[in-house]
């Protein structure tokens, strides 16, 4: 079983999210930039396939500058095998589609039987990338996995639905499936496995063209005014004006 | 006295027994050689005034037990002498005619003493053998859940029981047989004891007072040889082995300060202890030198409140380990199952918090919370394995640099309004001022941290923090087991110190203050490290501050462990409270206090996760305190007043009662 695991970095929630001069990204000198939380999971929904007695081999794919290597020890310390990085040389976004093009073309040769991903980054949230790499390389694909079973060569997962409920599909290999948060308990990398890592195999692809389909033309942090309008009147007068303010000025359909 | 078939018997006996004990003691030696960090044995034996004093005082008995304690001297003190009666009497019986000082006036005090002695140390042990059959004092006995092994719960009956009637048949049968003596050559008013039961067989034929004689010598000095070999599997072996252990004690800086680990040596296979044989070697000879009293477990905050940890269990585990495996764990062989599985449970291991009473209880110098430490760093260094709840914290602290996980760029945040000048603004100070994390981030820990500064700037202090680059010092990773994260820290930390050329250093936080001054000397950097009480006792002292005493309600002090028996500062913290009492108020001690203190629960990394067994160690802490009936408990420690306003709530205490740190006490009074 091979199993490619993508690995994203993003800021941490508590460490300080400045807007920098040119308003399209992070004041990255002040970011403490972690491994995205979901991701965490996925890496253990892997390392848990291997633990079971399925021979394999965990591979983590991560894109972004110099600074997502230590996302990517931090995950061969855990015991992932080996690790691509795509260098992207800049820290600028891209879209979830040119990501999983980016992936794609590197991923492509290595014929991976599953892919696993968090269910979405913190920091933007798109929640596509790993369902549109997925379907670049006729995958099947699942989103939001409460848990994975792989028997006789396929995948069970258990997909989470809305207001409390799950489904259970079965899916043929290769599958690219993404996973949420709390579907297992991410562990907490050995000394052995964290000196270990230091030795571990890291492929690095250098990737600077990222043409984009969607760009940030501003980053702002959001105002947050209020304002509260008293409506008088009989009880008629203020239904009616009521009314009119929802569906002119909030245009509430 | 002896038959000359009699004296190659005994000559017989005593080769056999030789023989034997050699067998059993050096298999007694070889399992302590199967620990790590190998003892030198010359040194050891060099430190012998060390081994002697402990053994002549019995100073160590008095600590907790005081009574008891007097009784086991007693007991020892009479044993000593028997040592010296038993060459005698070896002498007696083996040369003919042989009598020890016969009309001579030392001779007489030496029978007078061996005479009231025997009846003193029979006395004692019937005592002791009382208190466990009968009286079955339940210090003795531990409760459950602990995890004690089935061998150890048999073994400790029966082995109290071998050596409590050896001594009283070998102390017995060397008075019956004086007895004896005195029915065949007439009344001694040095041996009153011997005279009086010699009334008994003063109507006995000649021939049956010889053989009673001669059986009584048999049965003293016989059972000594008999018992020689038994010694190693005995908890008797104490009377040599704890001396032994005092002599082969290892200096730390501080209780918790364990040495430093090379993370980056790949020789190392193991970090930590997972198995007996990963554990040094003095740590195993704290093995043979338990006597099995709980002394530890008496006063263990984690036993009281009743939670899995027993520190006497962990080292009675460890004794009959020894006991079961002794042949082939002396030979060599891997041990079989993890320390978790049989000597102390991953639940019992969590549940320490490092308080360090045990070690300052044991009357015999064992270290069970090292032990414990050392099992922590393999759970985690190791196998991963450890609370959820740490898991978090760990992680908190690698990103963010303190254990709440809040920005790092907040650390300064409770200057604010203050003018509190810092170090990259003023590049180097006499003192640097240490919030610590706690005093940054939590609010009553805040609440200090603005005291402490606001007496420095009063006191006219020449000082200057780090503010955003001070960084967690690795106390609680360090204490959990993570050596990697708290060297991680150390580094940074200490680059700072560089940086700012920091020499002195002043802290309201004694988890930072034990790390700091200890652990990190342990790496390398000798820093002047001070605790806040007595940073401002010294400056009321010297007249720099001069509080009102102004305090009119009596107050009790809560000794934080990590100050007081850690750091051994009783007097700075109870000083500095002194000064705002008016004279009307005074400081009501809990019955638990100084040495003697309860442990508010959150050393140890406890602070970060929870241990759902049994009482609330806080609680019981805090119950105390309402039990002096003063409204005010001060505190010196940022742990300790998040723990005691946590009871403080939590017994419905928060409209009558407050808690209070001293630096807040003094602040508002300058």
């Amino acid at each position: 079983m091979k199993i490619a695991v993508l690995v994203k970095q993003v800021p941490g929630s508590e460490s300080p999210l400045n807007i920098d001069s040119s308003e399209k990204g992070l004041d990255e000198s002040q970011v403490t930039y972690i491994t995205n939380e979901s991701d965490n999971y996925a890496i253990e929904e892997a390392l848990q396939i291997c633990d079971k007695g399925e021979e394999g081999e965990v591979v983590i794919i991560s894109m972004g500058p110099e600074r997502v290597q230590k996302a990517i020890r931090e995950a061969l310390a855990k015991g992932a095998h080996r690790a691509i990085h795509i260098n992207t040389n800049s820290s600028a976004s891209s879209d979830p589609l040119v990501t999983a093009s980016a992936l794609a073309s590197i991923m492509k040769d290595e014929k991976f039987d599953l892919i696993f991903s968090g269910l979405q980054s913190d920091d933007l949230g798109f929640g596509q990338t790993g369902v549109v790499l997925g379907e670049m390389l006729e995958m099947s694909t699942a989103t939001l996995a409460m848990s994975t079973e792989v028997v006789d060569g396929k995948i069970r997962v258990k997909r989470e639905l809305e207001s409390g409920y799950f489904q259970w599909v079965t899916m043929t290999l290769p599958a690219s499936i993404s996973v949420q948060s709390g579907c297992n308990t991410p562990r907490y990398p050995s000394l052995k496995g964290i000196m270990g890592a230091k030795k571990k195999e890291i492929t690095e692809v250098q990737f600077d063209e990222i043409d984009t389909f969607q760009s940030v033309k501003r980053l702002y942090s959001p105002s947050n005014s209020k304002e509260t309008v008293m409506i008088e009147g009989s009880t008629e007068d203020i239904v009616e004006k009521l009314v009119d303010v929802l569906k002119n000025q909030i245009k509430i359909a | 006295m002896l038959t000359a078939i009699e004296r190659i018997a005994f000559i017989l006996l005593v080769i056999f027994s030789m023989g034997l004990s050699y067998v059993t003691f050096t298999r007694m030696f070889k399992i302590i050689s199967r620990g790590t960090q190998p003892l030198n044995w010359r040194l050891v034996l060099k430190n012998w005034p060390k081994g002697l004093a402990v053994f002549i005082s019995q100073k160590t008995l008095f600590k907790t037990r005081p009574v008891i304690g007097a009784v086991h001297a007693g007991v020892a003190w009479g044993f000593s002498l028997y040592l010296l009666v038993n060459v005698i009497d070896i002498m007696y019986g083996m040369i003919p005619g042989f009598k020890f000082l016969p009309n001579n006036f030392f001779g007489d005090v030496y029978r007078f003493f061996v005479d009231s002695f025997s009846i003193v140390v029979l006395l004692g042990v019937l005592f002791f053998l009382a208190r466990r059959f009968i009286l079955m004092d339940k210090r003795l006995i531990t409760n459950e859940p602990v995890m004690l092994s089935e061998t150890a719960k048999k073994g400790i009956k029966r082995d109290s029981l071998i050596v409590g009637l050896f001594i009283i048949l070998h102390v017995g049968f060397r008075f019956v047989g004086a007895s004896f003596e005195v029915a065949l050559h007439g009344s001694d008013w040095s041996q009153p004891g011997a005279t009086m039961l010699a009334s008994f067989w003063s109507s006995l034929p000649y021939e049956t007072l010889v053989f009673g004689e001669h059986f009584s010598w048999w049965m003293a000095l016989g059972l000594i040889l008999l018992f020689t070999p038994y010694f190693p599997y005995s908890k008797h072996a104490h009377l040599f082995m704890a001396p032994i252990n005092y002599m082969a004690e290892t200096k730390r800086r501080s209780m918790t300060t364990l040495e430093i680990m090379d993370l980056e040596d790949d020789n190392i296979e193991q970090f930590g202890a997972s198995k007996l044989e990963h554990l040094p070697q003095k740590e195993l000879l704290d093995g043979y030198a338990c006597i099995m009293c709980n002394r530890c477990q008496d006063i263990c905050p984690a036993y009281q409140t009743g939670k899995e940890l027993s520190p006497a269990s962990l080292e009675i585990n460890k004794r009959y380990y020894y006991n079961e495996n002794m042949k082939e764990f002396s030979s060599g062989a891997e041990s079989l199952d993890t320390l978790s599985k049989w000597m102390l449970s991953e639940e019992a291991a969590w549940s320490c918090t490092t308080c360090g009473f045990c070690l300052e209880a044991c009357p015999v110098g064992n270290e069970p919370m090292v032990d414990i430490l050392r099992m922590r760093q393999d759970l985690v260094l190791m196998e991963s394995k450890f609370p959820r709840e740490a898991m978090e914290v760990f992680d908190k602290i690698e990103n963010y640099g303190n254990p709440w996980g809040m920005s790092s760029q907040d650390r300064e945040k409770w200057t604010e309004g203050m003018d509190i000048p810092v170090m990259r603004e003023k590049g180097s100070a006499e003192y640097l001022y240490w919030a610590g994390c706690s005093g940054a981030y939590d609010d009553r820990g805040k609440d200090i941290s603005r005291s402490v500064a606001k007496i420095m700037k009063k006191a006219d202090v020449d000082f200057a923090i780090l503010g955003n680059e001070e960084t967690c010092t690795g106390d609680s990773a360090r204490r959990i087991g993570n050596e990697y994260l708290f060297q991680m820290q150390a580094d940074q930390n200490i680059q700072n110190f560089e940086k700012y050329n920091v020499k002195k250093i002043v802290t309201q936080c004694p988890h930072c203050l034990t790390t700091l001054k200890n652990d990190y000397a342990e790496i390398g950097t000798d820093l002047e490290v001070v605790h806040h009480s007595e940073f401002i006792s010294d400056l009321i002292k010297d007249g720099k501050i001069e509080p009102e005493a102004s305090l009119e309600e009596d107050v009790t002090f809560h000794d934080a462990c990590y100050v007081g028996r850690h750091h051994g500062e009783y007097d700075a913290p109870r000083d500095v409270l002194q000064s705002v009492l008016s004279e009307k108020a005074t400081i009501k001690e809990m019955p638990r206090n100084k040495q003697d203190s309860f442990c508010c629960g959150a050393g140890g990394g406890n602070m970060w996760y929870e241990i759902k067994q049994g009482k609330r160690i806080n609680v019981e802490r805090f119950e105390e305190a309402i039990e002096t009936g003063v409204k005010k408990v001060a505190t010196s420690c940022n742990f300790c007043m998040i723990m005691m306003e946590d009871g403080r709530k939590v017994t419905g205490q928060d409209e009558n009662m407050e808690v209070y740190d001293i630096a807040e006490l003094v602040a508002e009074r300058i």
